[in-house]
């Protein structure tokens, strides 16, 4: 059924949803693995809008901000919506030391998000 | 197994469980040829041989008995039982059919040939076996042929290992030969790593760096050879003075070029690539804000396509006459001050976006006083964020309790202090990040 290693992928109406496997994304051959499959996932998609649900992850690298910056450019330019959500205090903090957390939309867990797209 | 090859080669078969149900399948209709097994319940293959080879009315059936021969007893055996042909297990039905058909051709003579008590004496154990000498002769044959098949298997096995042996010695020379492959390769990698390390550490403070009225220390230890962070600390011109910690994301090759890049834009000589300092038109060096600075290398590291790689940066700039610093950050943690009049440990944080990640940002830049004696301190999230073996990070309460405890003394070894703080906080396993520190202490 699920093709995909790291993420387990899912859709509500439109919008693809994004929930990560791990629980420590630190090592670089995960981040690219991650990238590898959400590509796959929303790769040929025009404007997709996708929700990444991080209620697993409780360890996060720096270079995985940059992976959803790659996203967030990726995505916004196809006039897609990319939303974020589960994400817990301590990975939050790095957010809010590089402002992105201005720059993402992030919410508290799925449904909040899901209600916000619209 | 047996019974589908010899229906195949056009024989009827009857089947026995036992020696007892087989021998009342022989005596209900006489057959060809037997075919018996020696380890069977009820009638051992040697009774029921026996039995047969008794019966005046079945002794000209020929009988083949499967045996493994593992003991030259089983030959004896099987002369006292009449026996007169054997195959040794394993065997291959071909050969078994083969026996089968030339024993076929060769009906077995019913002449009267009781046989005579023969003494045989084999591992020191004397036999008293009756055998005629039709059967004797029958079985020495089989015996000699069942040699003779047992030796060409031996032969073609021989053959097939000795091609086997030679595909394992050529197998064996291509992993030589791969493999000295792959140790110049390393060698090559390591000699690069080497050089890139060196090209690196060029982006480091000069021993010899002197800021006129300050003190600086620093500290500075990357997790693996080549390193994200690096960090520096110059005279601009006669008044001021620059530092910056900056932080590339991720490690490896391609953070460390990152960096390589970004190093040649943050430096003190006037030339086309620094963005620090440029020639006023009266010839005297122009200091760039470091709002300004931020904001040219985010326009600088823009791509078309982000490639995920960014980077933190804190960059300020020290009047040395009077003590104003100028700062701006790129989405790296907060600036720390040691004040001298003795109040708490400072942090600063300003809210911005690491360079190279938000297209078009205009950067900000903050002031701060300095009293004579006050300390900076500027770091990579290496510090705050070293993680213990429960995965606790440091924090910036433990920074800052440590900076305080040493804010009596001398100012390298209140840094030198705090990178063991950090470090005894990573045992066993270490940092997992580059650890930068870099402290100023204004003395006038």
């Amino acid at each position: 059924m699920d093709q995909f290693r790291r993420i387990q992928t899912g859709k509500k109406g439109d919008i693809h949803l994004v929930l990560f496997k791990d629980k420590k994304i630190l090592d670089d051959t995960v981040l690219d693995e991650i990238r590898t499959e959400i590509t796959q996932l929303i790769g040929k998609a025009s404007g997709p809008d996708v929700l990444l649900d991080f209620s697993n992850v409780e360890f996060m690298s720096s270079a995985m901000l940059g992976l959803l910056g790659q996203l967030h450019r990726k995505i916004s330019t196809g006039h897609g919506r990319l939303k974020m959500c589960g994400i817990r205090p301590e990975i939050l903090t790095v957010f809010k030391i590089t402002n992105l957390d201005k720059l993402f939309s992030i919410h508290k867990d799925a449904p909040t998000a899901l209600a916000t797209f619209t | 197994m047996l019974q589908k090859r010899l229906t195949e080669a056009g024989h009827t078969v009857r089947w026995g469980e036992n020696g007892a149900l087989a021998l009342a399948l022989v005596k209900e209709r006489r057959p060809d040829v037997i075919i018996s097994d020696i380890e069977m319940p009820e009638m051992t293959g040697y009774e029921f041989c026996k039995a047969v080879k008794t019966d005046a009315a079945l002794k000209t059936i020929p009988l083949i008995l499967l045996s493994t021969l593992s003991d030259p007893i089983d030959i004896i055996r099987g002369l006292d039982a009449g026996a007169d042909n054997y195959v040794t297990k394993p065997y291959d039905p071909d050969y078994l059919l083969g026996r089968m058909a030339s024993l076929l051709a060769t009906p077995i003579d019913s002449g009267d040939d009781v046989g005579s008590l023969l003494e045989v004496t084999l591992a020191g154990q004397t036999f008293r076996v009756k055998a005629g000498r039709q059967q004797v002769l029958n079985l020495l044959v089989s015996t000699f042929e069942n040699a003779v098949a047992k030796n060409q298997e031996l032969v073609v096995a021989n053959q097939e290992l000795s091609v086997a042996r030679d595909d394992l010695q050529k197998s064996n020379d291509e992993l030589t030969s791969l493999n000295a492959e792959v140790t110049r390769i390393n060698a090559q990698m390591v000699r690069d790593l080497k050089a890139a390390a060196k090209v690196q550490r060029s982006l480091l403070p000069a021993d010899d760096v002197t800021i006129p009225g300050s003190n600086v220390a620093w500290r500075y230890v990357p997790c693996h050879n080549l390193a994200g962070d690096f960090l520096n600390i110059f005279p601009l011109d006669d008044e001021h003075a620059g530092l910056f910690v900056v932080d590339v994301s991720g490690h490896g090759v391609p953070s460390s070029l990152m960096a390589v890049t970004v190093g040649r834009f943050l430096t003190p000589k006037v030339s086309d690539s620094s963005i620090l300092v440029r020639q006023g038109a009266d010839g005297r060096v122009v200091v760039t804000r470091p709002a300004e600075v931020a904001t040219q290398l985010n326009r600088i590291f823009q791509a078309d396509e982000f490639s995920g790689l960014y980077f933190t940066l804190l960059y300020g700039v020290l009047h040395l006459p009077t003590g104003r610093f100028d700062y701006c950050s790129g989405g790296h943690p907060p600036l720390v001050r040691i004040p001298a009049t003795g109040g708490a440990v400072e942090f600063h944080p300003m809210e911005s976006f690491p360079i190279a990640f938000v297209p078009e940002v205009e950067y900000e830049q903050r002031s701060l006083q300095l009293a004579p004696g006050d300390r900076l301190v500027l770091y990579s999230d290496g510090v705050p964020e070293a993680m213990n073996q429960e995965r606790n990070p440091y924090g910036d309460e433990a920074m800052a309790a440590c900076l305080d405890r040493s804010r009596g003394a001398p100012l390298d070894v209140c840094v030198g202090g705090l990178l063991e703080a950090v470090e005894a906080w990573c045992v066993p396993n270490g940092p997992l990040d580059d650890v930068s520190i870099l402290s100023l202490e204004w003395r006038p």
